[in-house]
């Protein structure tokens, strides 16, 4: 099964709004989804740049194609487990 | 300063254990407009206060004679008469040792009652003759006056008797380090890296010293002062995107056209040269820390790291010391820039509205700001050689 791919904003908002604390996926992330994720980090995924935004929603992280704005470590951990529900389903 | 030598200056010292200051005074002074750097060190009398009162005031008079080029025994006198022999101890009030030293090559040497400094070239030590000069006045004390025309990778090394004396009374060292010990560490220092900075290895020297004493303390104030002539090390920083997006392949260009080292520092500006010069840009997983974003790899490039927070931290290192135990992005930086003779910055100017978000839980400096900031302790602390432009 093809991996689910969780990518991090690193950016410098990002950063200082808690991407550090998510990027723990990386070393130490849940048992049961260590092996099915593959984290892909970014320096900056420019979302932040974003005019309409009128206040920064940042973290932002990708888990697949789906953007999570505002992210924690818990959202993007459930995000995943519930990417892998639905797969089980389907 | 222009020419093809480069001259850094380092300088480590510890105070005499349990005084609140040094009792040695190190002054460095850089005269662009002559091309010259001249450093002094002096060793107080006793320790403490006192002492660190008696050699500033030494290390203030000799720069400030040496600067004004007044004549050798004239300015020797006047400092000889200000600061008298102990009548107790019968030994000088603060000993001196000044290193003139031009862009040119020429460099002087003026010593009084200091170990001898330290020549070294081509990794051996080289005996530099000298000769003694004395006033009338003051017939029992004698000034040692060297010359030598450097070149590349020469070195001097200057250091108070705090060094050359360390572990005395330690059972181990009945005599102390002494010179000859501390220069076959040096020879082995530079055996193993012989492109060693001046500042690690004054560094390296002290601490080394610090082991020959009981329980690491230091018995008497030490000071070690290394200079190091050296062609200069060139290094481009470029941060932040440019004002003007137009101008996004004219900085691509420069990075790929440098003829040095090269370090971006800002995600999007990386993004930028990624995309401008087709490379491929990947985060360094080595490099994680909790409180700085991690450094990347980039062909070419020999450091990546993420800006405003990166920058922040670097500033605060070069202030206050480089933690040598982390390898985070900052800590890289740091050390490349401190590596560095010439330092090119490229300052992109535009703002990052996010950054600026009153929400933000901490507060981001401006770009600009914070590298000003980087560059005028380069340029003051650290003898760097700086140009800044901003796009």
């Amino acid at each position: 099964m093809e991996k689910i791919k969780v990518k991090i904003c690193s950016g410098t908002s990002c950063f200082v709004m808690g991407a550090a604390a998510i990027q723990a996926l990386e070393f130490t992330p849940p048992e049961d989804i260590a092996d099915k994720i593959e984290i892909v980090e970014s320096r900056c995924l420019n979302l932040c740049h974003n005019a309409e935004n009128k206040h920064n929603h940042g973290p932002f992280v990708m888990v697949n194609d789906e953007l999570i704005e505002e992210a924690t470590y818990e959202a993007v951990v459930n995000k995943i487990r519930e990417i892998l529900k639905n797969n089980c389903e389907a | 300063m222009s020419s093809s030598l480069f001259i850094e200056v380092s300088k480590e010292q510890r105070q005499k254990h349990g005084e609140d200051c040094f009792g040695d005074t190190v002054y460095i002074q850089k005269i662009p407009e002559e091309q010259r750097i001249i450093s002094v060190l002096s060793d107080g009398l006793g320790s403490g206060v006192k002492a660190n009162i008696l050699s500033s005031m030494t290390t203030r008079m000799a720069m400030k004679f040496m600067e004004s080029n007044v004549e050798l025994l004239r300015s020797s006198e006047i400092m000889m008469d200000a600061l008298p022999i102990c009548q107790v101890r019968k030994i000088s009030y603060a000993t001196f040792s000044i290193v003139d030293s031009e862009l040119e090559g020429k460099t002087r040497i003026i010593e009084m009652d200091n170990p001898p400094f330290i020549f070294i070239r081509d990794g051996k030590e080289m005996n530099i003759k000298s000769r003694e000069i004395s006033s009338p006045k003051w017939k029992e004390r004698t000034i040692n006056v060297s010359q030598v025309t450097t070149q590349p990778e020469d070195r001097i090394i200057l250091m108070s008797d705090g060094v050359s004396q360390a572990g005395l009374g330690n059972p181990k060292y009945p005599l102390g380090w002494q010179r000859q010990g501390c220069i076959s560490f040096i020879l082995k220092q530079i055996r193993k890296n012989p492109y060693i900075s001046a500042y690690d290895l004054a560094h390296a020297v002290v601490k080394e010293a610090l082991t020959k004493e009981v329980d690491e303390q230091a018995g008497d104030d030490i000071s070690c002062v290394v200079i190091y002539f050296r062609k200069p090390r060139k290094l481009l920083v470029l941060t932040g995107p440019p004002f003007d997006e137009d101008k996004d392949r004219e900085i691509a260009e420069l990075v790929s056209l440098y003829d040095g080292k090269t370090a971006i520092c800002g995600g999007t500006t990386a993004n930028i040269i990624e995309r401008e010069l087709c490379l491929k840009c990947e985060i360094d997983k080595t490099s994680f820390d909790e409180n700085i974003p991690m450094a990347s790899t980039m062909e070419g490039i020999d450091l990546v790291t993420e800006g405003i927070l990166t920058l922040t931290e670097v500033y605060r290192m070069l202030k206050e010391g480089i933690d040598k135990n982390k390898n985070n992005a900052a800590v890289r930086l740091a050390n490349l820039l401190l590596d560095s003779d010439k330092i090119d910055f490229v300052v992109g100017t535009k703002i990052n509205i996010a950054h600026q978000d009153p929400n933000l839980p901490m507060e981001l400096e401006i770009r600009r700001n914070i590298v000003k900031k980087i560059f005028r302790l380069l340029q003051d602390k650290y003898f760097k050689e700086i140009s800044v432009r901003y796009v």
